[in-house]
């Protein structure tokens, strides 16, 4: 290697002695210019030993070719010496200047390099997909930015260790673990191997290893840095994630609190109103008295067909939905909701239409007037006060299709879909009380009949909620 | 004669059946409405004495139509809900309610409410001065009003009893106990959030500077004093 340089630089300044010499002679001043230029091109091409080589054999040509007498060693002028040997200095000089400068020149390279590539990363590190595991990605991007063989990073908070690049990284895990505990650092020059502890406010958090890449001091620096903003961006997302989860669970439980407790107390005030009035006054003529005791009575009846009904709840809610089938006239299932209805219901009307001659359907009698009674409470919720309610049944393609349908502001399209979801609420109507679980609890009743429910609805104009019932088995075959 | 005349809002129809049936037994009058909208229909249509407010209305919600009838009426306000903690209670007087009562209730406590609410001052009118110039506040007890810096200064019958209480006592610390006692009733005593609240509105309304008030102060633990300086009588 050195070898050859050497014979380059010898080549080269034989080839400027010969030039000068024999096709374009010229005085020896110029020659000496010629050199200096070869030997500065020397420099900042092969390094300074050439030059020094080259230097050498410059001064030896430049004596025996160009400075009298020619030919020969021999220097008559005195003054020749001088020339000679300030020639050499200025050569000698030049070339550490022009080396110095090159080394310069590909150190901010190699600087600028890392940069590009810290700020590659950086990038990388801020796209990381949180959806995926996020040291394995961190390791992956480090791997591609400083195109590592491989790539070793250790979570201390899991002990998990995650590798990247195509080889294998080749130091042994446990440097990995004492330079994540002891916070140390480990470099083999020779083997182009780093194992580094990853900080983040000065507490280590996990080490980065890495195989096949020269990194500067300053650099390391800036890549623990970047994976420990990454792991941490990470631990905070997941922390964030959990707390927004048991603050969305905490919620669901106060709205369901507060709709049961709504539902259930509203009876209750009735009932308790009414009792104390009876007890404490004695002013109530004797109708006034029969009133308030058919009150305590009406109410008492639909607290226990709350009671009945979050029975039911717990039960679809358990998954535990045991379905006692029997078969039932379709009238007498609805005659038996509107019934229940009717207390709290003002002078709210359902126009009632069932098809001459259905047949009896096959199903749990209770759930069923659970079902029905959610949805048509649901349409006295959302329509206006005075507005009529109808309900109709109808026999088709063996199944029996009940409808309800309300002239309340229609559902839009986009959010047809989720109302049936556990707790959702349309946006247009979240002051009405409820825990948006009606829905949930007729879906589920009908699913269990294995019906199907579902929704037709125009903005403006009102909902049809629609649902299919099996019909009784002797009447099918 | 009538008790009163009171407007019972609640879209639960068995509510109002319960509440018509007793109050009327109570020798009230008594009008129902199921929304607050109708509740407002009705209160510009006609007067009442005390109006039975729902917290948990369909559409506009008690508290915005108790903001709506505190804005253009002085009439008691006694709303009804089921939750019982004491930031809907600060809500409630904050929209302008006098009273707060939790669903469910006994009869017999509503029929003490309502009569504490109905009730004006146990102090007669002739009882101290007739009227009283501070400042940039005047206050005439006869007439019942208030007016600051030339301008009359609308005060709900609790705000005014309030102020009328503390202004009779002067220079004095009167305890929580003493004043909730003296404005709302003898059922009263615990219900200091009340008076915070009507401290609160008290302040906005005759204080030139209400977070550095200059004539209703806090004694703290005790209750409030009315800094009445002596040449204003």
């Amino acid at each position: 290697m050195l070898a050859g340089r050497l014979a380059i630089a010898i080549a080269i300044v034989a080839a400027v002695t010969f030039v000068c010499f024999r096709l374009v002679p010229v005085n020896a001043t110029t020659v000496g210019f010629v050199y200096l230029l070869a030997i500065l091109y020397l420099a900042a091409r092969w390094g300074l030993a050439s030059a020094i080589a080259g230097s050498l054999a410059a001064v030896i040509c430049f004596n025996y070719y160009f400075l009298p007498p020619i030919r020969s060693f021999t220097i008559g002028d005195p003054q020749n010496w001088v020339a000679l040997f300030a020639f050499l200095v200025t050569s000698i000089t030049a070339s550490r200047f022009s080396m110095q400068a090159k080394q310069h020149t590909l150190e901010a390279m190699s600087r600028q390099r890392e940069m590009e590539r810290l700020y590659a990363l950086s990038r990388a590190i801020l796209l990381i997909e949180t959806s995926r595991p996020v040291p394995k990605q961190l390791a992956t991007q480090i791997a591609q930015s400083f195109d590592a063989s491989s790539v070793a990073l250790y979570d201390r908070e899991t002990g998990e260790f995650f590798r990247a690049g195509p080889e294998d990284f080749p130091k042994p895990e446990e440097k990995l673990r004492q330079a994540a505990v002891e916070g140390t650092l480990f470099r083999d020059e020779a083997d182009h191997t780093v194992v580094t502890s990853v900080r983040l406010g000065g507490q280590p958090i996990g080490s980065l290893g890495m195989h096949g890449v020269e990194l500067s001091d300053s650099a390391l620096q800036g890549l623990t840095n970047l994976v420990a903003i990454g792991l941490e961006r990470l631990r905070a997302q997941i922390a964030a994630s959990r707390a927004e989860a048991a603050r969305q669970s905490d919620e669901l439980k106060s709205t369901l609190l507060d709709a049961i407790a709504h539902e259930f107390k509203t009876p209750l005030t009735s009932i308790k109103a009414a009792s104390t009035s009876l007890l404490s006054t004695s002013t109530l003529k004797p109708d006034q008295q029969r009133e308030l005791v058919a009150i305590v009575d009406q109410e008492t009846d639909r607290l226990s067909v709350l009671v009945t009904e979050a029975i039911q709840m717990a039960r679809i809610e358990a998954g535990r939905v045991v379905l006692r089938r029997e078969d039932h006239s379709v009238e007498d299932l609805v005659e038996s909701v509107l019934d229940k209805l009717k207390p709290s219901v003002d002078d709210r009307h359902v126009s009632v239409n069932i098809a001459l001659g259905l047949p009896p359907v096959w199903v749990d009698g209770e759930l069923i007037e659970v079902a029905l009674r959610q949805l048509i409470d649901n349409a006295f919720k959302y329509s206006p006060p005075g507005s009529p309610v109808s309900l109709e049944a109808v026999l088709r393609d063996d199944r029996v299709i009940v409808s309800v349908a309300d002239h309340g502001p229609g559902i839009p399209e986009a959010e047809q879909g989720r109302i049936f979801e556990k707790f959702y609420r349309a946006e247009a109507s979240r002051h009405v009380p409820g825990a948006g679980l009606g829905l949930v609890i007729a879906r589920e009743i009908v699913r269990a009949h294995s019906g199907e429910i579902w929704v037709e609805s125009k903005v403006g104009e009102g909902s049809v909620f629609q649902f299919s019932l099996p019909i009784a088995q002797k009447e099918q075959e | 004669m009538s008790a009163g005349r009171i407007l019972v809002v609640d879209d639960e129809p068995q509510i109002r059946r319960v509440m018509r049936m007793t109050l009327t037994g109570e020798n009230y009058e008594v009008e129902d409405a199921r929304t607050g909208e109708e509740a407002l229909d009705k209160i510009r249509a006609s007067r009442y004495d005390l109006m039975l407010l729902d917290w948990n209305l369909p559409a506009m919600g008690g508290l915005e139509t108790c903001r709506e009838v505190r804005a253009t009426s002085d009439m008691a306000i006694i709303m009804l809900t089921i939750r019982n903690d004491e930031q809907d209670k600060v809500q409630a007087l904050d929209a302008g309610a006098d009273d707060f009562i939790t669903k469910p209730f006994s009869m017999p406590e509503l029929l003490a409410r309502i009569r504490a609410a109905l009730r004006r001052m146990p102090l007669a009118p002739e009882a101290g001065p007739q009227r009283i110039s501070l400042e940039n506040v005047e206050i005439d007890f006869q007439a019942r009003k208030v007016i600051v810096a030339g301008a009359e200064v609308r005060l709900t019958p609790k705000e005014f009893d309030l102020l009328r209480y503390l202004v009779l006592h002067p220079n004095k610390a009167i305890p929580h106990r003493e004043l909730l006692q003296a404005v709302w009733g003898p059922d009263y005593g615990e219900q200091v959030e009340y008076l915070r609240v009507f401290i609160k509105q008290l302040r906005r309304k005759i204080e030139p500077r209400p977070e550095k008030p200059q004539y209703i102060l806090t004694e703290p633990w005790v209750g409030y004093r009315f800094h009445l300086p002596e040449q204003s009588l």
